[in-house]
């Protein structure tokens, strides 16, 4: 998934997509996008709004932590969590440095985005989010493919990860062009 | 929680369940390995100090598993990490750790427990000169002996794995810090080994006080405290200043400093000086100052990454 942050207006059309696509219990959000950066002195001021949500890390420390391996990678790569083996923990909720997870009120497991794997995009069609996106900030396909969209689009804009520092190899890249950081 | 600007809740996900779960197999630990060490290798017969070793770890670990067991989001599918085993993960390999240690000592305070009731039998029937046939309690006694050399390496493996589980964290600054800096030598199963085997004997000696010489416990005890001092010295050395800033500093300054260690050392060396006995506030400390620390450590280590 590819973010381009300076299309983001902030509408949170992709946080209520994302609700009702996998009817996350109240209180409680697979992905958000709050404001973040909010600096200088009126009429001189800027702010950018920043999608958050599970970073499909490649090297994921909440799988490699999973006591019973409910956390794990499908065949595409992508980070899920099997409900009926994981025993709600916590241990991955400590483990990722995204504040990603989060204890699913109505069943006790781990919880987090799956891309919409199962509903959307094993079936061809790109997750809740992408698709509803107001200023197409938001674009999906696989990177590995060099002649799809979302690789063309990362040759042409600089892209960089969240906290590259930890190692994770996060797959979710945010293109921070045009926005103040 | 607002979505847009972020307010945050300061949301951490192991509260003071895990904090308190760490602090019990660590006293579990240390428990055990007083009494078993005590059994093998004590000259003098001090049942007083097995005894309340072997109970206080059996009661520690099953109150600390439950608290585990409370604290999952789905607590009826506890028995779902005995089945499905990842090796490369702290807690999994710990589920077989402390399902060992839990069983071994139930069996040990079983023995324990055992031998002290036929003594008392026996000490009642003497005076009537009828023998009574040895009952199971007592044919199983030849196993003690093993059973405390197992229990001595399952008890250094809890105590040591309740840091692993922490430390292997390697997204979390303050739990992943390594010894001098060196990210190959995980710090916390080294202070928490150290600090679960004197939470261990002071809570032991605690319940072992009345009419037995401990002065070697309380030695040992000593020895064990200004260990503590110098490894939390260098973990206040190692790490950034933030992680003991607010709250956090005044728990970790206040109970884990002062009351679990400085007080308790100045007053033994005060009850040595002085032939006070001074062994129940310095022990109560001790214990207390245990608990403070894996609060400070659970806590710190999540508010401020």
């Amino acid at each position: 998934m590819i973010i381009h942050l300076e299309r983001c207006i902030g509408c949170q059309a992709c946080t209520v997509a994302c609700k009702f696509q996998n009817s996350v219990p109240d209180g409680q959000f697979r992905t958000k996008t709050p404001a973040n950066g909010l600096k200088g002195t009126y009429p001189d001021v800027s702010l950018y709004f920043i999608k958050e949500a599970c970073q499909m890390c490649k090297n994921a420390p909440c799988v490699s932590v999973c006591p019973t391996n409910a956390s794990y990678y499908n065949e595409d790569g992508v980070v899920l969590v099997d409900v009926d083996k994981c025993v709600g923990c916590m241990y991955c909720l400590t483990a990722c440095p995204y504040d990603a997870r989060f204890i699913n009120k109505e069943t006790g497991a781990a919880d987090k985005c799956t891309f919409c794997y199962e509903s959307k995009v094993s079936k061809g069609e790109k997750p809740a989010c992408v698709s509803t996106c107001v200023g197409g900030a938001l674009m999906f396909g696989d990177l590995n493919d060099p002649l799809s969209k979302v690789a063309q689009y990362l040759a042409k804009h600089k892209a960089e990860v969240l906290k590259p520092e930890f190692g994770t190899h996060p797959t979710v890249q945010y293109i921070f062009e045009g926005v103040v950081k | 929680m607002d979505v847009i600007w972020g307010v945050s809740d300061n949301h951490v996900a192991w509260g003071q369940l895990i904090a308190i779960y760490l602090f019990l197999a660590g006293v579990a630990g240390g428990a055990f390995l007083t009494a078993s060490l005590t059994e093998l290798f004590s000259k003098k017969q001090q049942p007083k100090v097995i005894q309340s070793g072997a109970y206080i770890a059996v009661v520690s670990i099953i109150v600390g598993l439950g608290l585990l067991v409370l604290d999952l989001g789905r607590p009826l599918s506890f028995w779902k990490l005995l089945l499905n085993v990842n090796m490369g993960s702290v807690m999994s390999i710990g589920v077989f750790i402390v399902s060992g240690f839990t069983a071994l000592s139930v069996v040990y305070a079983y023995l324990i427990w055992s031998a002290a009731a036929a003594q008392k039998k026996i000490q009642m029937t003497s005076a009537n000169t009828v023998v009574a046939a040895p009952s199971f309690g007592q044919k199983v006694q030849a196993f003690r002996k093993p059973v405390a050399a197992l229990g001595v390496l399952f008890s250094l493996a809890t105590a040591t794995y309740t840091g692993f589980l922490l430390s292997d964290v390697t997204t979390n600054n303050f739990w992943n810090t390594g010894l001098f800096g060196i990210d190959a030598i995980p710090f916390l199963p080294i202070l928490f080994l150290v600090s679960a085997s004197s939470a261990g004997l002071a809570a032991t000696l605690i319940g072992a006080f009345r009419g037995t010489d401990l002065t070697t416990y309380k030695k040992i005890d000593m020895v064990l405290i200004i260990m503590e001092i110098v490894l939390i010295a260098i973990l206040y050395l190692s790490v950034k200043p933030i992680f003991f800033s607010g709250s956090m500093g005044t728990l970790f300054w206040l109970g884990v400093v002062s009351v679990g260690l400085i007080v308790p050392l100045l007053l033994s060396i005060y009850g040595i000086l002085k032939h006070k006995n001074v062994l129940l506030p310095v022990c109560g400390m001790v214990v207390l100052g245990g608990l403070s620390l894996r609060y400070f450590v659970v806590y710190t280590g999540q508010l401020f990454r």
